[in-house]
């Protein structure tokens, strides 16, 4: 519309034009995900540690071990040493490469976990197998809920505080029970309308509700997801502070006392189920907690800051929230924006805006909805297509 | 490249633009057809249903018609593919599928490229979800933003200004030159849509007897929408208790339309605002109306006269509101230089 000369304009064009291939090749590449950087980028190399600390010591435990094992095995410990390492030795490889769909990394503390069975091994006890189990439960590559193609049916949503308990207060008189209120209504319509999840709220109207209460609430239902809502209130901060929480992985105390318990059976599958148990419970809700986390905080984070530039992204954080600790499902706990900053509070008072972030946190859970049924496995995914064309 | 050589690689090769909008879909494609749909997808609801559509998946018009035996789907609703459900992501395949067999010749096994817009907001969520979308039935593939689309086609690629004035939302973008960043886009979820709903509203409040629905109040929105003075009073015909009667609605729907403008002017200063204080003059004259709310009468004056208040300010609409998205990614994808598709 502007004139200029032709020549001007095909150069315009050809800038134009590359701009767009480079910004397509970017979405082509596997899309980084949310949580890495700084964080994923740390957690993947307490990961590598971890695995080359485990094949240390698994190394080191044959040595010591094999020379024990009698005659049979005195003449080759260095081959069995050799040939239980190669499998050993794929776990790095597995955890620093590879892998795209991998998500988050947790150090999970694997050594303590390989060693101990083999004090009391049965002759014919296949080590790699267990290999294999410490693979899937203690790998934080592999993602449980897709490895057992779990589905989520049931999402409890927790708008914080209520009743004689305000939450914050702005300096306009806004109070965070009011807004988390009035999100997690917005919230439920929202998830709700794809008519494939049953969504409940801890608290319907203005209620005093205790966290033990909330924690009981969820439990006692066929609760899937929990997302606790709440806002924000740093005077001490300028920016608008948007973060979400999630219980992490137990501190390494915890490990012990675990580990301590463990080694009082006698049994060694036994002690192996009750292990494989723990581990799931716990492996499972850290990644997927960790990865609805990423998933809100991600939406939330760059579709608020589009509206305001002062926004600041805390990230996804590990805390020992009672609600998030307490909550048997994955569960994680959403700071939505910042009402000691004033603008903030203005604008949380309109509905609009307020439908605008529902409608982020909205994007974000399904957007881990969807990549968690992404990985059911494929053939399934057929099935359902030809079933919705035949019906 | 030679001319020559360029002409018979787009004959191998169908290129098509694609316009995946909140309400309507366009397709325009290298052998000079182009088609739309209304963007609705719908699967009838069980094997009776099956048999009385004759077909199991119906779109547009068709799926409007029989939507009371099918199950209907708006997958753009809002400007964003909603990923969390898996059907909203099959009726986008489909209807992307139907919007290429509509212009590629049954017989004609040559590989498609394709551009596909998409509304501005939440591109970064639904170009994955397209692309999954479209990889089945194009070779290779871009997605860009769809007003930088519009832009492309007619020819505003330095310090000037799209609005596309869709159903779900409004998309601001300013170009200059480049790739339009996020910086340089806008988006306000007030649209087509929510002039409907509004529409709605203030009827309902003034003729609570009548029996109409949204899909009505569409439609005269699309014929009679209006702001300012009115040409002539704004009659349409409602049924009360099942008799056809006239009612007067100029009031209403000027309120409805131009209860989307404030929105429109607070965003469109504040991107002028932003932009290189040099410029700013000359995008103000440089402004491009599109989308269907471009049709609304009298809006572009409206603007001119709000922003006139800024300075000079010139505001035209596009000539093709319905196909000006899918010809511009069209025209993107035919400038494409050959080794820019071989990776994408």
């Amino acid at each position: 519309m502007t004139p200029r000369n032709a020549a001007d304009n095909v150069r315009l064009k050809s800038t134009i034009l590359r701009g767009v291939y480079n910004e397509n090749l970017r979405i082509n590449s596997p899309r980084p995900d949310p949580a890495s950087g700084r964080k994923g980028r740390e957690g993947r190399r307490t990961a590598l540690v971890f695995s080359v600390l485990l094949v240390l010591a698994v190394t080191v435990l044959f040595v010591r071990f094999f020379p024990s094992m009698g005659p049979d095995a005195s003449g080759e410990p260095a081959a069995v040493a050799s040939a239980t390492a190669s499998p050993v030795s794929m776990a790095p490889a597995y955890t620093s490469a590879s892998l795209p769909s991998a998500n988050l990394s947790f150090p999970v503390p694997q050594a303590s976990y390989v060693m101990r069975p083999y004090d009391s091994l049965p002759q014919d006890f296949n080590t790699d197998r267990l290999l294999d189990y410490s693979l899937i439960l203690n790998n934080d590559m592999v993602r449980l809920s897709s490895v057992f193609g779990l589905d989520v049916q049931t999402i409890v949503i927790d708008p914080g505080h209520g009743g004689v308990d305000p939450g914050a207060i702005g300096v306009l008189g806004t109070k965070e029970k009011d807004i988390v209120l009035d999100l997690a209504h917005r919230l439920r319509d929202k998830l709700m309308e794809s008519g494939r999840y049953n969504v409940v709220l801890t608290r319907e109207g203005d209620s005093t509700m205790s966290l033990a209460e909330r924690v009981e609430f969820a439990n006692s239902g066929r609760t899937d997801l929990f997302i606790s809502l709440h806002v924000n209130a740093l005077p001490q901060k300028r920016a608008n502070v948007i973060e979400t929480y999630y219980y992490g992985p137990p501190s390494d105390a915890e490990t012990l006392r675990i580990a301590e318990q463990e080694n009082k059976g006698s049994g060694i599958l036994t002690r192996d189920f009750a292990n494989m148990i723990r581990k799931i419970g716990n492996t499972f809700k850290e990644q997927e907690s960790a990865s609805l986390a990423a998933a809100i905080q991600h939406s939330l984070f760059t579709n608020v800051k589009k509206y305001d530039k002062d926004t600041s992204d805390a990230g996804i954080k590990i805390a020992p929230f009672a609600v998030l600790l307490g909550v048997d499902a994955p569960s994680v706990l959403v700071e939505i924006s910042c009402i000691s900053k004033k603008q903030e509070e203005l604008k949380l008072n309109l509905p609009a805006y307020r439908e605008e972030i529902t409608s982020f946190i909205a994007e974000g859970t399904s957007r881990y909805l969807a990549r968690r049924n992404l990985q059911v496995v494929k053939g399934e995914e057929n099935d359902q297509k030809v079933r919705g064309k035949r019906s | 490249m030679t001319k020559k050589s360029e002409a018979k690689e787009a004959d191998e090769k169908l290129i098509v633009g694609i316009d995946l909008g909140t309400s309507r879909s366009a397709i325009s494609a290298s052998n000079g057809k182009s088609m739309w749909v209304d963007s609705y997808v719908g699967w009838p609801k069980d094997f009776i249903a099956r048999k009385v559509v004759g077909n199991s998946v119906l779109f547009g018009k068709d799926a409007l018609e029989h939507r009371l035996s099918l199950d209907l789907y708006r997958p753009l609703k809002n400007g964003v593919i909603k990923e969390g459900t898996t059907r909203d992501e099959e009726a986008v395949k489909e209807l992307i599928h139907h919007l290429i067999t509509l212009v590629k010749p049954k017989k004609d096994n040559s590989k498609v490229r394709a551009v596909v817009g998409v509304p501005a907001e939440s591109f970064k969520v639904n170009k994955v979800a397209i692309r999954k979308a479209v990889s089945d039935f194009a070779e290779s593939l871009l997605v860009v933003s769809e007003p930088f689309a519009i832009a492309y086609g007619v020819n505003a690629l330095d310090n000037a200004m799209v609005i596309d004035i869709g159903a779900g939302t409004i998309d601001f973008c300013i170009m200059h030159g480049t790739v339009p960043t996020d910086e340089d886009q806008r988006t306000v979820l007030q649209a087509g849509d929510y002039i409907d709903q509004q529409l709605y509203n203030f009827m309902a409040e003034r003729y609570p007897h009548s029996d109409f629905n949204l899909n009505m109040v569409r439609r005269f929105k699309e014929e009679f929408s209006f702001i300012g003075d009115p040409e002539r009073a704004v009659k349409v015909n409602i049924p009360v208790d099942g008799r056809p009667t006239k009612h007067d609605v100029t009031e209403e729907m000027r309120r409805a339309c131009e209860s989307i403008l404030p929105a429109i002017v607070e965003t469109t200063l504040e991107l002028i605002a932003k932009f290189d204080p040099e410029y700013q003059d000359v995008i103000r004259q440089n402004i491009i109306l599109a989308g269907g709310g471009s049709q609304i009468r009298g809006i572009d004056k409206y603007l001119e006269n709000v922003l006139s208040e800024y300075g000079k300010a010139k505001v035209e609409v596009v000539e093709d509101p319905l196909f000006c998205g899918a010809n511009g990614a069209l025209s993107l994808a035919m400038d494409m230089p050959e080794d820019y598709w071989t990776e994408v």
